[in-house]
Order: structure tokens, then C-alpha cells, then sequence
């Protein structure tokens, strides 16, 4: 520390004792929120997160780059038109990224119920004003409806619900989070309310995400864990007694004792359930209809399954050639699988996983519990989403239309990704570094004011 | 980061608890900081952060453990299984069509090749799956192939088939409608796929020889069956890869290319212009002659054995090789039960494909005693000085037997020199020779002739020949079977061996292999195989088969077979007449009028040094024509034709004419038109031609014949001076049995000409036996009638 943020630290140190008992119990978070109010120099933003974050980003670019030159190649002669799109994204995503750094915690709290509301609003809205595509309305056109933007406003509502839940949860309080009343019935309520506007849309893996983002919110939040046990239950218990009853209307000899996965895998055919359970019959058996349901996830485990451990090399997928559908967005990371092998997959799956794990770090040690929730929040949609795109790719769940942070092309969804860090670099704005403590600890004058020396 | 944790404030420290407590008396009514208590809840409780810890391991570890191991399980483990899986969708084999060889004839005219065409094919998988208008694809294809709609769309019905041929051999020009037609309604389903198409440009001709293909292009029959491994290519492949449209793969250059190989090309000894003089005259003579039977004609280059025509009547179109001729189908068109219609139209079929020349035998008849003669000669029987006496009938008996054979001329022949036993085709003289000869000698000359054996031209097309057995033949007692042997008769033998036979005979000796295919090669014009002229043996020696050619010369100008004169050229020949053996059998004994018969001739030019022998078969002219049935009455005439065309047009040898000749022939009209009458009478006169003017002008403006018009020489030609050539219609007269004058007499009171063939004109006793219009026709005035000609005098034999 230079000697200007020592007499600031002096100051500050004055000014706080005697002034106002709640916040005289000043520590060294409070120090910091302070000098960071002060402008002066902080620990700053948490360089792993931001560096990880952009590697992840590079990498996704160039996969963009690789996955989309063939198809805008063939169908609209300019192999770099996607690729180009997405660089404008990303260059002004880090922008945005590193501006909402600066935005203290506080200000994103002060705003978060409002988020909320804007975010119900959208989403009536885009039933109304929304851009039709395969029958679904998910998508607002900025600038008319083929605008230069267009974006999912369930996006945002995830973002909303994250951060209202978060403040929500910090008005109720422990206690209160503990009841049943409070600690579930609002949250159900909005997230229910969700569910029902994206089901209008419909948009069934916005349904998903929100539920299980709502789920780690209040799991998060405090909610008794008696009540997810409920919910778990009641949720095995309708997907077993529909299973059984399905597979009894195929064949009415089965009995509950030679019911194993096999005879599930073989037998339960969903197809007449509408398209979502065509998807999971084609899940269950890729086989059973290669030319229609079971094409995409054929095509994508052909693109994975021929990369091997080293890849055909960058730039040299084949199954991106009109193989695969979807290459450049949901389905990117089958092309990644197969030009880069199992090591370059794995790889990319580690840096993700360090950034989630370094995010949930960064949860652990947040200035305080709003901060910590909606870094929980953050990473863990980003969580949801990388392992329900990368498990969709091969074939562990059914086919839901999860795009992967970062990777797959798309401009709004990449800003917002990039503004969602960007909270958590915020967040972690907040959290002094250790070793700049220690050596404002080693000054001593610290020791003698305080008595926090245990510290 | 175990450092951070440790940062983290820890509530439960009794410093915290305390100032939590402490706090609560000091809380700021509407300030925005929080109470205590609200404070204390903002701080990050320890069950906040067990279950973050919770979550990291669940979302930040096990979820990507997960991950890992199904990914290891696609990737490594089975890696190969997608590998081969995403290749065979990936990887498109296309194959190449080899191109059937083509054949030529022996100038490099073409007789069979093959061209490209398409397939046109759907797949009603793929019309399914983009629901694609069946109604209107079917309408169209409908349309443009000429496919009935309802097969089309039964075919599209298929839904799990992806290849439904609609349409086979689709030609370039109908294939692009199609591809526009597909273009313009963005149609998806329906696909190409290259094919081969069998041609034979000249149709009909020598269509035995050729043989055709089957729609698999496999050669069934002739030289595309014989020759087919040559023909046929060996298909070439492409693999590649690409992408999902079936197009290339941008930069991949992964695939294999196996190119196709074409076919080798044959180059028969067959020459397309004698085969087609041959087919135009056999043609003609079937008409003439009304043969009911069918014809045959083989014409070979004696010195060499090549093949330069093989010809039969009824022929057939390779190109649509199921169907059968006209008059062959006029034949069985009044069978109205549809099984033995269908029968006898499937025996039609066989009929015609049969290259009976070398497939059926028959009795050569007097045509052999070329053969008896040569051994005679060879075997010092006989010479040039030899001379024999014939009364009508020989006593051949042997022991008890009283066996005795006739001449064709029941009163004899008297006494006769060697020549004129031949020019006669006297039986008597043959079998004198015969029985002089003896059984062994004369077998031994038929085996070195080659009359056991196939020819070796094609074996598996070829029959065998049918002999007495040696036992039989070599006994005393048979001694009658070598005396009908002599002339010709009591076995068979097929035209190729009787022709291959004769022209040992006159060639100098030499048995000759007779062949067809010239030379084989490969796509590229390098020779594979080439065949070039195999002397087998010589059966007789040079003087023997010189006088041979003097003696059949003779045959033709002053013989038998004087009908087959050629004005300007020596044409040697030997006239023959055989009983049908087969319909002989089941006749009664006394019944003597209506035999069936078939009627040949053997020629060749230049007699003295041939290259051309010609052998002809009419197997049973009607009773009904009226004229006199032997082999010098109809075959000859035909066979002095063929050579009439041939030797000029198609060998490049000219007639040398003398003086008399000059009467005699056929020739082009001049072109007076245009000049003045007096300048045009003076040059027909100086020509030869007698003349009418016609009008009082001084210019003559039109003529009969036309300029170039093929008439007999010395016809009178008309000169228009102001009239113009009438345009009436005119009624042909019966010529037949009118001498040359007569007929040419008859003809121009009806404003028409003549030309002639056969005897030479100038013969007092020719006369008229077949005309090419017949009598009672209307032809525009002026036409030009040809007439054979025959002498009278020329009576051939009939064996009992």
C-alpha cells in the first residue's frame, strides 16, 4: 500500500470509530468496500475468473469460426458471415463485461426487483410482439422483426430471477427462509409464473433452466432441505408411475418386478406425446428412427464419436459439411469433439469446470450473502448450461436446445453470459486479496485498533 | 485459496457474536444500512456456504466427471464404431460405367457402339420425407418419359425404398427435360444415374453376325455374345467424401479412384458394303422368288478365308432384336390361338436370330462336285483330257443289289469332255469319278476339305456336318451311298463348311481358316490380337485347283450357270439344286409336282484369280413365281448381281468391257437437257442410244430417262423440245417369258425402260423370269423396270 491509501485507511479508520456503531465493526471487507468507494487502488477484479473467461471466449470464437465457415460457405457463399457476427459480439461483449465490473453490488441489488418486473413484462410480450420460428415465439427483434438484434427474454428473466431471489432472500432473512411460507411459497410463485409464460412460448429448455436455477437459489437461499426431498420424490415418483404406465399400455404383461432400463430403452415409445417425446424416445434409441428424431443425435455422436483421443484437427470436421444440424450453436460442441479428439474436449470441459469452480470460490468468499447468491446463481446457470448442452451432444439426456456459454453463435445470449461474469467480477471487486491484508496486518497498526489480530 | 477461506468472517467467533449483540440498541430508523439482525443475515452463514460447497461439487466436479466418462465411452471406446458409422454416410461410391467396345467393320466403318444415357430413378424414402407432390412428379415424369403414370406413382408408394427405376436408357436430351423440369419445382426424389446404350446404326444389317445385348449389356447372341469378355469393360469406382448433398467435400482430400476400363474394340473382316449389296439383292430375290424358307449368303475371300459377309433372310433390327420382320409376322398373323400365336412368334424369333449359314446344314447338291472334280483331278480319276458318256442312268449295283442312279437329264448327256461335264453338271460323269475314286480316297479328300469338322469361325455357333458312317460307307454293298455322295447328296453339310471347301478348291490348293474377327484392341488403339490368314493344309495342288477355276469359268459362260454373267468380268461358278430332305419324307412316292427345294449357287470373281466367292441359299422358292426352280434359273441371276455391285462399287475392281459388252450392260444416261436438239441427238447416236424428239423446238428441255438414270444400253431415249414429261400414271405389263426385245418393246409403249441382270441380253434364248415392278402396277411414266434375264436352255438338274 502506498502511502495515500495509508492516510485514507487512517482517515477512514477515524472517521468509522464513534460514528456510527453499525458500521464501526468495520473489517477488512468493510475497509475494502470503502477504498473502493474511495476510487483508490483495491485488490481489483479476480484475475483467474477474467482470464479464464476470456480463454473460454477465444477458444468458443475460433470454434465459431470452424463450425460455421462450411454451412454460411454452401448456403450463403460467405464462409466468414457467422463468424464475423459473433467477433462483433464478442469485441463488444468484453466491453460491456468490463463496464458492469465497475457497477458496485449495491447498485445491482438496488435494481434487481425491478429486473424482475421488466423481465415478466418481456415475457408477456414477446408472446405478443415475438418472432415466430417453428411455431414458438421465443425471440423480441430490436429494430423491427429482422433487426440487426434480436434476443430471448427468457435470458433475461434467468438473470431476474437470480438476482431477485437473491435480494429476496436477503430481505426475508434466515429465519424466515427456513418456512415453508416464506421460504418457498414466493419463490414458487414467481418461478411458477415463469413457467407458465415460457410455456406459452413454448420454450421448454428455458422451463428447465429456470426450475433448476430456482431449485440452487433456494437451496442456496436456506429453504429446508425437507421440502426438496419432497419435490424429489414427487418428481420420481410421477416420472416412474408414467414410465410404467406407458410401458404397460404397450404391453400389459409387464410387471414392475422385470422392468430394468433395457426393456425401457427398448420399449418406451413417447412418439404420439408431441415433439418433446419424440426427443426422448429418440434419446432412448437413437436408432429406432435415424432419418427423422433420432437424426441430429446420430449425426452427433457420429461428429464425437469419430473424433477419437487427438481429433481430425481444427478446421477438419466433416460431419460440419450439412451432416449436422445446428453445428455452430447447440451442437458446436460435437464439432469441437471431433477436430480437437478427447483431449482438446476435455480440456475445454476443465476450463469451464475451473470456472465454475473458481466462481462458487468466489461465492464462498463475497462480501456478503447478496453477493454470494447471485455468484452462486451466475455459475451455477452457467453450470446447468454447459452440462446440459455437452450431455445433450452425447446423448446422456434427451435433446432440450441449450446453447453453450460462450461457444455457440448467438449475439445477445453471448452479451449476456459477458455481463454475467462481468456481476461476478464485480462481486469479486469486493473481496480484498489475502495478501494485501496480511501486509496492512503487518503494518500493525491494524493490530492495535481493532484486535482482529486473530485474524 | 485455503488462505481465502480462511478470510472469510467467521460469525461464530465470540469478537463477531458480540458485536452482533451490541449492535442492536443502535439501529437507524429509515437509513438504508440494515439492522443488526438484517446484517447478521447478510453476512455469509456456515450453512450458505456448506451447501456452496455442496454445489461445487456437484455442478463444478461430479457434473463433468459425468461428462468425462460418457465422453471417453464415445470417443475412445468406440471410437471405431462412429468412425465406420459416420464414414459410410460420409463416403459415396460412384461407379463409372465402362464403355462396351465398339465394333467396326473391316474399314473402320462402325457396326455396334455404345453411347451414354441415364437411368432415371426415385426414391420414395426421400419424396416422403420432404412430402414432396407425388400426384405432380408422377404427371410430369409421366409426361416427359412417356411412363404410364399409375406404375410411377405404385412406385412412389414404396416409401421405404430409396431406388425405383421409373424409366431405363433415358436418352441425354429427354434426361436434361427431366433435370429442368426437377429444377424448376425444386423437386427432391428423383435422381440420375449413368447407363449404357447398345447402337447398331445400320440396323439390320448383318444383324446374325452382330448378335445383339440384353439390357444388363451383356452380349446374347453373334459377336457380342462370342466376344462379349472383350467387349465389355471392367466398371472404375470413385470414393469420396462428401458432404451431406452428395457434393464433394471442401478440402478433403481423401478418396480413391479406380478408373474404368473401356471396352476393347473389335475389327471384323466383314465388309459393310458388300453385306449390304448382299442384303439388298437377297432381299430382292425373296420377293422375286418368293422363297418361303428364308436365304442365306456367305461371302468369303477365298485366298484368305475372311469373312467379308454373312447374310440371312429373315433378319431383325439388334436394336429392338424381340421384334420380328413384317413378313414373318404376316406368316403367323392368322394363328388366333394366343398360346400357339405366342409360340410360333418365339419360334420366329429363334429363326431369326439363328445364323443359319453356319448353324443348319443342308444338301449341297451339284454345288460338291467342285469337290468330287478336285480329287478326281488330284487323284489322276480324271484329267483334262478325260471324257465320259452318259445315257440317262448308271447301274451302280454291287452283288445282288440292283441299284442304279439317274442324270438330272433323264435322256443323257451323250458323249462329253471333262469341261463339258462339269458345264453340264452331268451326274453320270460324277459318279464315274466317284466310284473311281474310291470310298476311302473320297473320304479322306472330304476330311482334308474339312467337311467333318467345324470350320472354326465360331464353334459355338456352328452345327455339325451329317455323314454316312465309315463303316457304312467304306462297305461294297454301300456303294451307291459314295455314288450320291459324288454330286451332292445323302449328307449335309453346313454353307460354311461347303464355302470354306470350294474356295480350297480354287484358291490353289490351300484350306484356308476361315475368320471374321480382323483384329481386337484396347481403348486406346493398341493392338490386343490380331488375326492373320492360317493356311490349314493344301488338299489339292496348283495345277489341280487352276484348271478347277478354268472349269467353273467355263460352268458360268457356257453352263449351267450362265445366268450369273457379269458383263466386263470372268465370274466363275457352280450351280445347285437340292431336294428339301425333311418335307422329301413325308411325301408320298408318286407325288412329283410340288418339291420343295433349295436352290444355290457358288460364284466367284475374277475367275482366274478370285477374290471374292460368294456362296447363296434360297431354301424354298414358291411354286407359285412360275419359273423353272434350280439353282442356274434363280440363284445364279441373283449371286451375277451381287457381283455386278460388288467388284466395282465395293472391291474397286472395274469391268473391262470389249466392244460386245458394251451392248450388253447397264448404263447412265447422259444429260442433253439445256443443249440443242441436234447437239443431243448427235451425242445419243454417237452413244449408242436410239431416240424420240418429242415437240417442234430447237432446245430440248426435258428427257426420259433422267440424267444418270442405270437402263439398258441401246434404250431409246425421248427428247422433249417444248413439252413438258407427262406426269401420267401407267400400267406395268406382264414380262415374264418375253425375250429381252420383246419385254423392252412392251415397256416402252408404256413410256417405261428397262434394264436387265442375269443372261446377257444379247442370248437369243434369254428371256424374262422375274421383273422388279411387278405386272399390273401403276408407276409414274417414265419409271425404269429391271429384268432378270435367264436362258431358257439352262435346265438344272432335279434328282429323282
Amino acid at each position: 500500500m502506498d502511502k495515500n491509501t495509508m492516510s485514507k485507511f487512517e482517515e477512514l479508520k477515524n472517521r468509522q470509530v464513534g460514528a456510527d456503531p453499525d458500521v464501526l465493526n468495520w473489517n477488512e471487507r468493510d475497509l475494502s468496500t470503502e477504498l473502493i468507494d474511495a476510487g483508490k487502488k483495491t485488490p481489483g477484479m479476480d484475475k483467474p475468473m477474467l482470464v479464464i473467461t476470456l480463454v473460454i471466449l477465444l477458444i468458443g470464437i475460433i470454434m465459431v469460426l470452424s463450425a460455421s465457415f462450411t454451412r454460411s460457405l454452401y448456403l450463403q457463399g460467405d464462409p466468414l458471415r457467422l463468424f464475423s457476427r459473433q467477433l462483433i459480439f464478442a469485441v463488444s461483449g468484453v466491453a460491456l463485461m468490463l463496464v458492469t465490473s465497475r457497477i458496485s453490488v449495491r447498485t445491482i441489488s438496488r435494481w434487481s426487483m425491478q429486473l424482475l418486473l421488466v423481465s415478466i413484462v418481456l415475457l408477456v410480450l414477446v408472446l405478443i410482439i415475438g418472432i415466430r420460428v417453428n411455431g414458438a415465439r421465443r425471440w423480441i427483434g430490436l429494430g423491427g422483426e429482422n433487426g440487426f438484434m434480436t434476443f430471448q427474454p427468457s435470458e433475461i428473466a434467468k438473470m431476474a430471477l437470480i438476482l431477485s431471489f437473491a435480494q429476496m432472500m436477503c430481505k426475508l432473512g434466515r429465519d424466515r427462509m427456513r418456512t415453508f411460507k416464506f421460504g418457498v411459497i414466493p419463490f414458487a410463485v414467481v418461478t411458477g409464473i415463469m413457467i407458465v409464460l415460457l410455456r406459452m412460448q413454448p420454450h421448454l429448455s428455458a422451463i428447465i433452466i429456470i426450475t433448476a436455477l430456482a431449485a440452487i437459489m433456494m437451496f442456496a437461499g436456506g429453504t429446508k432441505l425437507r421440502w426438496f426431498l419432497l419435490a424429489v420424490t414427487i418428481l420420481i415418483a410421477m416420472i416412474s408411475g408414467f414410465v410404467f404406465f406407458q410401458l404397460r399400455t404397450a404391453d400389459p404383461d409387464v410387471a414392475i418386478s422385470n422392468v430394468s432400463m433395457d426393456t425401457v430403452r427398448e420399449n418406451l415409445d413417447l412418439r404420439s406425446l408431441g415433439y418433446e417425446g419424440r426427443r426422448i424416445t429418440a434419446w432412448l434409441n437413437p436408432d429406432a428412427d435415424p432419418l427423422r428424431d433420432g437424426f441430429q443425435i446420430r449425426q452427433s455422436l457420429n461428429a464425437v464419436g469419430s473424433g477419437g483421443l487427438l481429433g481430425l484437427g481444427l478446421g477438419q470436421s466433416r460431419q460440419k459439411h450439412l451432416y449436422l444440424p445446428e453445428e455452430h450453436n447447440d451442437y458446436i460442441f460435437a464439432i469441437v469433439c471431433e477436430e480437437l479428439g478427447f483431449i482438446g474436449a476435455m480440456l475445454i470441459l476443465m476450463l469451464f469446470a475451473l470456472l465454475i469452480i473458481r466462481g462458487y470460490w468466489l461465492a464462498m468468499n463475497a462480501n456478503d450473502k447478496f453477493s454470494s447468491l447471485i455468484t452462486i446463481g451466475i455459475t451455477s446457470l452457467l453450470a446447468i448450461q454447459v452440462f446440459l448442452n455437452v450431455a445433450v451432444v452425447i446423448n446422456l439426456l434427451p435433446a432440450t436446445g441449450i446453447s453453450l456459454p460462450f461457444f455457440s453463435y448467438g449475439g445477445t445470449a453471448l452479451w449476456i453470459q459477458l455481463v454475467q461474469i462481468g456481476i461476478i467480477l464485480s462481486v469479486s471487486r469486493e473481496i480484498p486479496l489475502t495478501r494485501d491484508m496480511k501486509k496492512v496486518k503487518e503494518s500493525g497498526k491494524l493490530k492495535e485498533e481493532s484486535g482482529n489480530s486473530q485474524l | 485459496m485455503s488462505g481465502g477461506v480462511r478470510v472469510r468472517p467467521g460469525n461464530k467467533t465470540g469478537k463477531k457474536t458480540g458485536r452482533k449483540t451490541g449492535n442492536k440498541t443502535g439501529v437507524r430508523a429509515g437509513s438504508a444500512v440494515t439492522t443488526p439482525a438484517r446484517r447478521a443475515d447478510q453476512k455469509i452463514s456456515r450453512a450458505l456456504l456448506v451447501r456452496t460447497l455442496f454445489l461445487l461439487a456437484i455442478c463444478g466436479i461430479s457434473g463433468f466427471v459425468l461428462l468425462a466418462v460418457r465422453l471417453y465411452d464415445v470417443q475412445i471406446v468406440n471410437n471405431s464404431y462412429f468412425e465406420s458409422r459416420t464414414l459410410n454416410s460420409q463416403l459415396r461410391e460412384t461407379t463409372i460405367n465402362a464403355s462396351r467396345g465398339t465394333i467396326y467393320d473391316v474399314n473402320g466403318k462402325i457396326l455396334a457402339m455404345s453411347g451414354f444415357v441415364e437411368n432415371i430413378f426415385i426414391s420414395p424414402l426421400e419424396m416422403s420425407l420432404h412430402d414432396q407432390d407425388v400426384r405432380f412428379i408422377a404427371e410430369g415424369l409421366s409426361y416427359l418419359l412417356n411412363v404410364e403414370i399409375g406404375s410411377i406413382i405404385e412406385r412412389a408408394g414404396r416409401t421405404n425404398s430409396q431406388y425405383q427405376v421409373i424409366k431405363h436408357r433415358v436418352e441425354s436430351d429427354e434426361a436434361d427435360r427431366v433435370r429442368e423440369f426437377i429444377i424448376e419445382h425444386r423437386i427432391r426424389g428423383v435422381h440420375f444415374e449413368p447407363a449404357t446404350q447398345r447402337y447398331y446404326p445400320n440396323n439390320n444389317l448383318a444383324s446374325q453376325v452382330l448378335g445383339f445385348v440384353g439390357s444388363d449389356d451383356t452380349g446374347l447372341d453373334g459377336i457380342e455374345r462370342r466376344l462379349n469378355d472383350e467387349l465389355t469393360g471392367v466398371s472404375g469406382r470413385i470414393i469420396r467424401l462428401t458432404n451431406a448433398r452428395g457434393n464433394d467435400l471442401l478440402f478433403a482430400g481423401f478418396g480413391d479412384y479406380m478408373q474404368a476400363k473401356d471396352g476393347n474394340d473389335v475389327t471384323l473382316t466383314l465388309n459393310m458394303s458388300v453385306q449390304y449389296y448382299i442384303e439388298k439383292h437377297l432381299s430382292q430375290a425373296i420377293i422375286d422368288y418368293d422363297v418361303q424358307g428364308g436365304a442365306m449368303c456367305i461371302a468369303m475371300n477365298p485366298k484368305t478365308g475372311e469373312i467379308l459377309a454373312i447374310a440371312q433372310y429373315p433378319n431383325f433390327d439388334p436394336n429392338d432384336f424381340l421384334s420380328i420382320s413384317e413378313r414373318e409376322n404376316e406368316r403367323i398373323s392368322h394363328i388366333e390361338d394366343e398360346d400357339e400365336y405366342q409360340e410360333a412368334h418365339r419360334m420366329a424369333q429363334f429363326r431369326q436370330w439363328r445364323n443359319r449359314s453356319l448353324a443348319d446344314s443342308y444338301e449341297p447338291g451339284s454345288v460338291f462336285k467342285i469337290l468330287t472334280y478336285a480329287m478326281a483331278l488330284e487323284e489322276n480319276a480324271a484329267n483334262a483330257d478325260s471324257t465320259f458318256w452318259c445315257g440317262g442312268t448308271i447301274d451302280v449295283s454291287v452283288f445282288s443289289d440292283v441299284t442304279q442312279r439317274n442324270c438330272w437329264r433323264r435322256r443323257g448327256h451323250d458323249s462329253m469332255t471333262l469341261f463339258s461335264a462339269m458345264t453340264n453338271s452331268c451326274n453320270i460323269a460324277c459318279i464315274e469319278l466317284g466310284l473311281k475314286i474310291g470310298p476311302r480316297t473320297f473320304y479322306k479328300y472330304i476330311e482334308a476339305f474339312g467337311m467333318f469338322d467345324r470350320t472354326g469361325l465360331d464353334n459355338s455357333a456352328e452345327g455339325r456336318s451329317l455323314w454316312w458312317d465309315e463303316s457304312v460307307f467304306f462297305n461294297r454293298r454301300n456303294q451307291s451311298q459314295l455314288a450320291s455322295a459324288s454330286f451332292g447328296q445323302t449328307f449335309k453339310v453346313t454353307p460354311i463348311q461347303m464355302i470354306t471347301a470350294a474356295a480350297a478348291a480354287v484358291n490353289g490348293g490351300y484350306m484356308m481358316q476361315p475368320y471374321i474377327i480382323k483384329q481386337i484392341t484396347d481403348s486406346e488403339g493398341n493392338i490386343v490380337e490380331a488375326t492373320e490368314p492360317t493356311i490349314l493344309r493344301q488338299v489339292v495342288s496348283g495345277e489341280t485347283s487352276a484348271l478347277m477355276r478354268l472349269m467353273l469359268e467355263d460352268v458360268v459362260n457356257n453352263g449351267t450357270g450362265r445366268n450369273a454373267q457379269v458383263r466386263g468380268y470372268r465370274i466363275g461358278g457352280k450351280t445347285g439344286t437340292s431336294e428339301n430332305t425333311e418335307q422329301l419324307a413325308l411325301r408320298d412316292e408318286d407325288d412329283t409336282s410340288n418339291k420343295d427345294y433349295i436352290v444355290s449357287f457358288l460364284g466367284f470373281a475374277p475367275a482366274d484369280d478370285p477374290e471374292i466367292m460368294i456362296l447363296l441359299l434360297l431354301d424354298t422358292p414358291s411354286h407359285e413365281t412360275g419359273i423353272y426352280i434350280s439353282g442356274g434359273s434363280i440363284a445364279a441371276p441373283v449371286v451375277g448381281r451381287m457381283l455386278e455391285d460388288i467388284l466395282p462399287m465395293s472391291l474397286g475392281i472395274m469391268p473391262e468391257l470389249s466392244s460386245e459388252d458394251h451392248r450388253d450392260i447397264n448404263v447412265h444416261v447422259p444429260q442433253i437437257t439445256g443443249q440443242s436438239v441436234d447437239e443431243a441427238t448427235a451425242s445419243l447416236e454417237q452413244q449408242g442410244y436410239s431416240f424420240r424428239v418429242v415437240g417442234e423446238g430447237t432446245t430440248v428441255t426435258a428427257q426420259l430417262p433422267a440424267r444418270n438414270a442405270f437402263v439398258a444400253s441401246g434404250t431409246r431415249v425421248l427428247v422433249y423440245t417444248d413439252t413438258e414429261v407427262p406426269r401420267d400414271l401407267v400400267i406395268v405389263p406382264n414380262l415374264s417369258g418375253m425375250s429381252y426385245s420383246q419385254a423392252r418393246n412392251a415397256l416402252e409403249s408404256q413410256g417405261l425402260f428397262i434394264r436387265t441382270g442375269g443372261a446377257p441380253k444379247t442370248d437369243t434364248n434369254a428371256s424374262v423370269s422375274v421383273q422388279s415392278i411387278q405386272a399390273d402396277r401403276e408407276v409414274m411414266y417414265g419409271s425404269i423396270v429391271e429384268v432378270t434375264l435367264i436362258n431358257a436352255q439352262i435346265v438344272e438338274q432335279r434328282m429323282n
